[in-house]
Formats: structure tokens, sequence, C-alpha cells
């Protein structure tokens, strides 16, 4: 059973860890090819919003990271429901990015 | 991200989102104004489609502006064609621009502009 | 040889096209309550236009993208909209001022009332852009804007003090009214400025199809042309000075304005100020009304471009005409043409801000600029105006109550 779900929503919403805690905003996915399909491998989740898409902008006007950012693999996030993803698992299982 | 044809690995909303979209002559299609995606309990979720349209662009403001804007599509009689859904299977390149192996005329990208060209022909100096 | 002629067309045409009623009636009324005081805000002004317009135009002429596109592209739609509605927005309204300032002038020419002018105004406009290219456009409107160096004429002509002249070019606090004063400088700053100049040049590099060869021409068409145009600026603020000053007049009206050629040209005054005004404004009318069209569908992905085939555009000329539509509207209302430049030049410096800062990311962008990435005195500067941009922005409204 699949569900589709429109990725410019889902983008910019806050994630929570399985305890309910703000963990950050979904800034970015990361897709790889695979046969004929684009697959989505990563989720880029940062404190920073909005200016995660400015990148380099961000450390040149605001001279630092604004913010921690995590990489989650594709089954550590739960979207069936986009409008409140969640973390499937611990935050210590995350990347940093 | 590298570009050279098929790539690898891409940051979906950096390289796809929002760019320029041409169909396989090279001919503009509009915008990636959104993106679908197929959750597939158990597998990665895949990217499903690439939306092009106003409607689209109007729920990523909110969902209201979104319907009011569909509203503004079934009045212009281009409503059944809207969004444009094209599958990501037919993406072909990722770079400066996204480029599909379609014709636009495949697509319904171009039916507001081929019906204003009804109205704008009447208008002498239309060229 | 042929580049060469090109660029000296590109530099006059600028001259001819920088004055309208946003900087006629700031620096109108800078003259006319501060003497001199107020020169230095027009060349802060016009170095800060040509600093974006050359990179504006640097980024047109190597990415192919103009600014709205690479904003879309870069930021992304959530960042676009809001200055995108924002400077949409303050078009309509100095579409409207400018139509206005040309009924003004037709008014003041005829006597004619002046409502209804609007209408025939707002087709010919129209026409214009249906009918012309880029080419007719830009020379043939920026040359009929070489009447507006009757400003500079009637300056010269007054022999105003050298040294008095030299020391409004100093930046210094007023003996009286600081409020107007600095009201009156950041509308200096927010009508030559405006956002709508900015992606209208970069597109008119992608019309002009310059390639990384002629970014020379890019830098001298910015900084030799909007310098020359600000001269232009620089002759109302002058003749207002001399003339309206000592007669405490507060320009409050384009007819107002128009005494300050009296003595310089007699019995020519008012019919030369109203043909000065009125190419002016509708060299901006055609600007501003073909920009609404370059940015809508630059942002939305639709084919675009003044010179292509209207049947091959037509999302674009839609918009453009539509916006001339809404602009005819307003201004039929009836509102001030002077008061709507003010309200609309206000407005303009309240979202320089979210303007300024896509430049400093995308000149540091190698995707977009390449190897003509902005150096470290350009960025300083553009950090600095984002944050004195901000300032301005956060004081516009309460300066435009208390001192507008």
């Amino acid at each position: 059973m699949s569900d589709t779900i429109r990725l410019d929503r889902v983008i910019g919403r806050t994630i929570r860890t399985a305890n309910n805690r703000k963990l950050g905003r979904l800034e970015e996915c990361r897709a790889e090819r695979r046969g004929d399909s684009w697959v989505i491998t990563e989720w880029v989740i940062g404190a920073a919003g909005l200016f995660e898409r400015l990148g380099v902008g961000v450390r040149m006007i605001l001279g630092f990271d604004a913010g921690s950012s995590f990489v989650a693999r594709w089954d550590q996030v739960d979207l069936r429901n986009p409008d409140r993803p969640r973390l499937v698992c611990s935050v210590e299982e995350l990347k940093r990015a | 991200m590298e570009e050279h044809g098929l790539t690898p690995t891409i940051d979906v909303v950096h390289d796809v989102l929002d760019k320029h979209i041409v169909d396989r002559n090279g001919r503009e299609m509009g915008r990636v104004d959104g993106i679908s995606v197929e959750l597939r309990g158990g597998a990665p979720p895949r990217l499903a489609e690439v939306l092009i349209g106003a409607s689209v662009l109007g729920s990523r403001v909110n969902a209201v502006v979104g319907r009011w804007v569909q509203g503004v599509e079934h009045g212009l009689g281009i409503g059944e064609e809207r969004p444009v859904r094209i599958r990501f299977s037919h993406v072909d390149e990722i770079g400066d621009k996204v480029k599909v192996d379609l014709a636009v005329g495949e697509t319904g990208s171009e039916t507001l502009e081929r019906r204003l060209r009804t109205w704008i022909l009447k208008i002498p100096g239309s060229r | 040889m042929k580049k060469i002629f090109n660029v000296l067309l590109g530099v006059v045409t600028s001259i001819g096209g920088f004055v309208e009623a946003g900087s006629i009636s700031t620096a109108a009324q800078g003259g006319a309550e501060f003497g001199f005081a107020l020169l230095w805000a027009i060349a802060v002004a016009t170095i800060i236009l040509a600093m974006l317009a050359e990179m504006a135009g640097r980024g047109a002429t190597v990415s192919k993208q103009s600014m709205a596109a690479a904003v879309r592209q870069r930021f992304g739609f959530h960042y676009q909209m809001i200055p995108l509605g924002a400077e949409l927005m303050i078009d309509l309204l100095l579409l409207a001022a400018e139509i206005g300032g040309i009924a003004v002038a037709i008014r003041l020419l005829t006597g004619a009332g002046f409502q209804w002018w609007v209408l025939p105004i707002g087709l010919v406009v129209w026409l214009v852009l249906w009918f012309g290219n880029f080419t007719i456009i830009e020379d043939g409107v920026g040359l009929l804007g070489m009447i507006t160096v009757s400003f500079i004429v009637a300056a010269w002509q007054l022999h105003p003090e050298p040294k008095a002249v030299a020391t409004g070019f100093i930046p210094s606090i007023p003996d009286h009214d600081l409020t107007r004063y600095a009201f009156l400088t950041v509308s200096i700053v927010g009508a030559t400025v405006s956002p709508y100049l900015l992606n209208f040049y970069s597109s008119g590099a992608i019309e002009e199809k310059w390639t990384e060869p002629d970014l020379w021409i890019n830098r001298t068409t910015s900084y030799l042309g909007m310098g020359f145009g600000s001269i232009v600026s620089m002759g109302v603020l002058v003749t207002s000075a001399v003339v309206l000053g000592p007669l405490q007049i507060r320009v409050d009206s384009y007819e107002q304005a128009a005494l300050m050629f009296v003595p310089a040209f007699g019995r020519w005054a008012v019919t030369l100020f109203a043909c000065a005004l009125g190419v002016g404004c509708f060299g901006a009318a055609i600007g501003i009304t073909l920009n609404a069209g370059y940015v809508l569908s630059q942002s939305f992905g639709w084919p675009w471009g003044i010179d292509k085939a209207r049947r091959d555009a037509t999302r674009f000329c839609t918009a453009f005409t539509v916006v001339l539509l809404l602009s005819v509207l307003i201004a039929v209302v009836g509102f001030d043409p002077l008061q709507m430049t003010l309200i609309s030049v206000a407005l303009t410096v309240v979202i320089m801000p979210l303007v300024v800062l896509p430049f400093l990311v995308l000149m540091n962008d190698q995707q977009y600029v390449k190897q003509h990435k902005a150096g470290p005195l350009s960025n300083g500067f553009l950090a600095a105006l984002t944050i004195v941009g901000a300032l301005m922005a956060l004081v516009v409204i309460p300066l435009e109550i208390f001192g507008g």
C-alpha cells in the first residue's frame, strides 16, 4: 500500500522525536537513481530553516552556522502524517551534518 | 551536485524544486512548482511526479490560497489540465535546468499559453 | 567601433531615462526645503544603484538568468513570494504615479483637466510595448528623455555658488526640521534605487544577448550612465534650491515645481518643465510595465521577451497588460500623483533589505556568476547596505508619518 505526499509541503515542517520534542525542520532530502526511479535515501534536518537554502550566505551574513543539522536515513523518518513528521529512532542514532 | 547527465545523488530541494523545466527539444515548460513522493512501507520513498501549475505554488503558500488559485484555473478553463504531472521516470537530466524526455505538447503545460494565443492573434500587430 | 557606439548610446539613454516622478518630486522638495544639503543623498543613492545594477547585469550576462529567475531558483518560492508580492504592489502604485505625472504634464501643456488623460496615456504605453521591440523602447525612449537635460541647463543658467553646491555633497545635520530632512534623505534613496530597475536592467542584459566579453559594457553603462543620469537629478535639486527655496515654496504639487524653470526659461518654463516631466514619467511607465511582465514570467517560468513575437509569449503579454490596466484604474480614481509617488518610494525602502539580500548570496555563488564573483569590497558594500537598508526600512514609515 502506498501513499503520495507533496514534498514541498513537508519541507520546512518541524520534525519531532519519539517523545514529542522538537528536533528541527526538514530542510532537504537526498535522492538516488535506482533503475528507472529516484528514491529518497536521506533527510537533512536543520535548525536554520529557510536559511539552509542560502547555504554559504548564512555563514557570510551571520558569521556562524545557524544551528546544528542532522542527517536521517529514510527509514528513520515517519511521514505518514506529512503535517507532523516524526523521528522513529533516537536522536543519538542520527548522523551530524 | 555534480551534473553530467544521469547523476547518482541529488539534493532534491536545491537541485530540482523551483528549477526551470524543459522538454526534450529544450523548449520551456515552466518551473518545478511541486514534487510528489510515493511512500512505500518498508522501501525508501520514491520521487513520483514533478508538478507544474499555479495552484501547486498557491498550496505552498497555504491550502486556502491553493484552492483559490485552483478555482481561478477552472475559471480560465484549464483546471482539467492542472497541475501538469510528469512522472519522475521521464526526468532525463538534472543540471541548470531539469530536462524531461517528453515534448511540451505531450503535457498540458502550454494550455494557458495556447488559449491566450487565440485571443492575442485577434489583436493587430501580434506578429 | 559599433560596440563603442552602442555603449555611448547606452550611456546617453541611461541619462535620458534617469529622472521620473520619484526623483523629480523628491529632488524638488529636497532643494526647496534644504537648499543644496541633500546633494550627497542623490550621490550616495546613485552609487548604490550603479553598484547593484552592475551586479544584476553581471549575473544575468553570465548565468543568462534575470534577478527574479535567479531568486526563485536559488531561494525557492517561499522566500521569493514576499519581495515579489511587495514589488508588484509598489510597481502598481509607482506606475499609477508615473501615469499621473504624464497626465499632469499634459494638463500643464494644454490646460485641459487631468483624470481622463489617464486612459489614452495607458493606451499609448501599451501600444509602444505591443508594437515596439527592445531597441526602440530602450533607445527611443532614452533619446526622447534627453529633454530632461533641461534641468541641468536651468541649474547652470542660475549660476549657483560653486562652494555652496560643493558643500551639499558633504552630509550634514540641518538646522531645522531634522525629521523632514531624514524623511527626504530616505525618500531620495527609495526614489533612486527602485527595485524594478534592477530586474529590468538584468532582463535587458538578456534581451541584448550580452555575453561575458560584454561585461565591460555592463560596467560602463551602469557607472557612467547612472552617474551622468544623477546629474540630471542634481539639476532638479539645485534649480529648486535656487528658485523655490528663497520663496519658501514647499513643493506640494508638480504645478508648483514647474515654477523652478521660470528664471532660466522665461515663457518657456511651463512648457519645458511639462515636457521633461512627461517624457521622464513616460519612460518610467514603459519600464515599469515591461518589468512587470518580466518579473511575473521569470518567476513562473513562462516564455518572455519584448523581442519575441507576441503570439510566442502570450502569458508575458497578458501579464504586463493586466498590470498596466490595474495601474490605470488606480490612476483614474484620481489620487494625487505626487502623494502616490512618495508612498511608493517609502514602500520601496521598506522592502529594500529583502531585495538586496539575494545579491549578497548570488554574487558569491559560482553557479550564478562563475569566476566573476564579488570581491571583498563589494561584499562589504552589500552587507553594509543590507544593514543600513534594514535600519531605513524600520524608520521610513514613522518618518513618513511625522516628516512626510
